[in-house]
């Protein structure tokens, strides 16, 4: 399934699930955000972090 | 020349010296608001008599009776902020926020709203409530957002200082669209009390825009509540990033840019280092998650069946997607702050300043805010963000700082950035810089914005 068909069930039922509303305009909206973050998202998802330590409860104002 | 065409220093200096009353100087800002204006829409509301009270209670402090627009992001005693949008989630409501009080107590003199990208949500500043702001260079150009109003109005020399906010550059895009000096403040070192996003965020931060790293320098020890000490910038230690960031931009940006920091290299007697920075895209994809994340903000799945009409659709559709993002996309791009921070600060070990374009092309048409760059055209907002986002992804301050032109006449800028609590280096460094290309940058005004006299 294409990015767009796997966008065009993702984000009504998405919507749906949360009893959001969304009109043609906002759902037009909706899917070209999604086509835009989407393959970064999943990018970011296969990142392997898993050498990275958390920080717990980090001070932004300072180096960790 | 009107005291209005003075720098913020030279304003505050001559009316410490009794050689300007700041009453007439506010007089003089009001009348060049209503003649500017109307061509900038850069100030959305003005309250003479709120800014007469401040300047009759002002105390003696550094900008003592100096005019000042504040951005549509924070409440006043008289007046809710809107945050550029026909409404917000939450209501706001009048009050003391924290940059309020920090002009307050300076002396300075609240003189209007700045207009701002709706909801934040935009570095083009070409969606508000308000009708878009315009960019004094070229009144068919974005101003930059979403500090667009406060950038317009300093630009446009209706003030000669404004304090924006910075959440995803939105402090460094109208600066450097408008050819000015904008400092992005190390996370939470700068007053933000009373925005409403305030207890939540870990990004945003507020600032100044001026047309210098001088006025900058005043106007931030004053948000910063302490004095952001003149330093020595010499054998700075200049760190470039071949990436992106740097290379997809437009011929006349890069010419700049390389340029400046030669000169900056050269003025401090310093040295140009290579560096490696990998991940900086996701790094800017992790604060854009995490920003969209944290404007949930306790909010309800329901409230977004009610949104207000005049809201963007663009915002509504961008509102609702909120609640799409995955869980572990958040959770992973803490992993990735956490990397980046941990980078930086072994980076900043080997330099003192981590150099790179501001924005990637300069100012786009108001009507179609797009940019082409050597990988294609692109929204503005897309291409902007890869470069200001890393900033606010681990904490550490940045500053804009206009570095030449265009073809088309419009700014150019290089972005600084410094290891966390290292302002103060960034504001010596943008002084150095200045004087290295004899202050021709901070000091060109576009021509609606020439020095004149103004009768009141």
């Amino acid at each position: 399934m294409s990015a767009p068909d796997q966008a065009a069930n993702f984000i009504p039922a998405g919507l749906a699930s949360l009893g959001i509303e969304a009109d043609e305009v906002e759902l037009a909206v909706i899917s070209g955000a999604h086509q835009v973050f989407w393959p970064g998202i999943q990018q970011l998802l296969a990142l392997d972090t898993r050498d990275v330590e958390p920080e717990r409860n980090p001070d932004l104002s300072k180096a960790p | 020349m009107s005291a209005l065409d003075l720098s913020l220093r030279e304003q505050a200096a001559e009316i410490a010296a009794g050689d300007c009353d700041p009453a007439d100087l506010l007089d003089e800002t009001l009348a060049r608001i209503e003649q500017r204006n109307p061509a900038l829409n850069a100030v959305v509301e003005t309250f003479p008599e709120h800014s007469r009270e401040m300047l009759a209670a002002a105390p003696n402090g550094p900008l003592h009776g100096v005019p000042i627009v504040i951005k549509d992001e924070w409440p006043l005693p008289w007046r809710a902020q809107r945050f550029g949008a026909a409404e917000l989630l939450e209501p706001t409501t009048p009050g003391e926020s924290g940059p309020y009080r920090a002009l307050r107590d300076a002396g300075a003199v609240i003189v209007g709203v700045g207009n701002m990208h709706e909801l934040g949500a935009g570095s083009t500043g070409n969606v508000s409530v308000y009708g878009p702001a315009r960019n004094p260079w070229n009144t068919e150009r974005c101003p930059g957002g979403s500090s667009s109003g406060p950038a317009s109005a300093v630009a446009g020399r209706l003030v000669a200082g404004a304090v924006g906010a910075d959440g995803l550059g939105s402090i460094r895009f109208p600066a450097a669209y408008c050819g000015l000096t904008g400092l992005k403040p190390t996370f939470d070192r700068s007053a933000m009390d009373g925005h409403h996003m305030a207890p939540v965020t870990t990004l945003i931060v507020s600032g100044p825009l001026c047309a210098d790293a001088a006025d900058c320098r005043l106007l931030g020890s004053a948000l910063h509540g302490e004095e952001l000490a003149a330093g020595d910038a010499s054998g700075l230690r200049i760190g470039v990033v071949r990436d992106v960031v740097s290379e997809d931009v437009t011929a006349d940006v890069r010419e700049a840019c390389d340029a400046a920091i030669e000169t900056l290299r050269a003025e401090t007697g310093g040295e140009v280092q290579e560096i490696s920075l990998p991940d900086l895209e996701l790094s800017a994809l992790a604060a854009i998650l995490i920003i969209n994340a944290e404007s949930l903000n306790g909010t309800t799945p329901q409230q977004f069946n009610h949104l207000h009409p005049d809201i963007s659709p663009l915002n509504r559709g961008v509102m609702k997607y909120r609640l799409l993002l995955p869980a572990a996309a958040i959770v992973q791009a803490q992993r990735v702050r956490t990397l980046m921070r941990r980078r930086l600060a072994a980076l900043f070990e080997e330099v003192d300043v981590i150099a790179w374009p501001t924005i990637p092309a300069p100012a786009p048409p108001l009507e179609s805010p797009v940019v082409e760059i050597p990988s294609g055209i692109h929204s503005a907002d897309q291409a902007n963000v890869r470069g200001a986002a890393l900033a606010n992804l681990t904490g550490i301050p940045a500053i804009s700082a206009p570095v030449g032109f265009s073809g088309e006449g419009l700014p150019i800028a290089l972005q600084l950035q410094a290891a966390w609590g290292r302002d103060e280096l960034l504001l010596d460094a943008a002084e150095v810089l200045e004087r290295g290309n004899e202050r021709r940058w901070v000091e060109s005004r576009p021509p609606l914005a020439e020095a004149e006299p103004t009768e009141v």
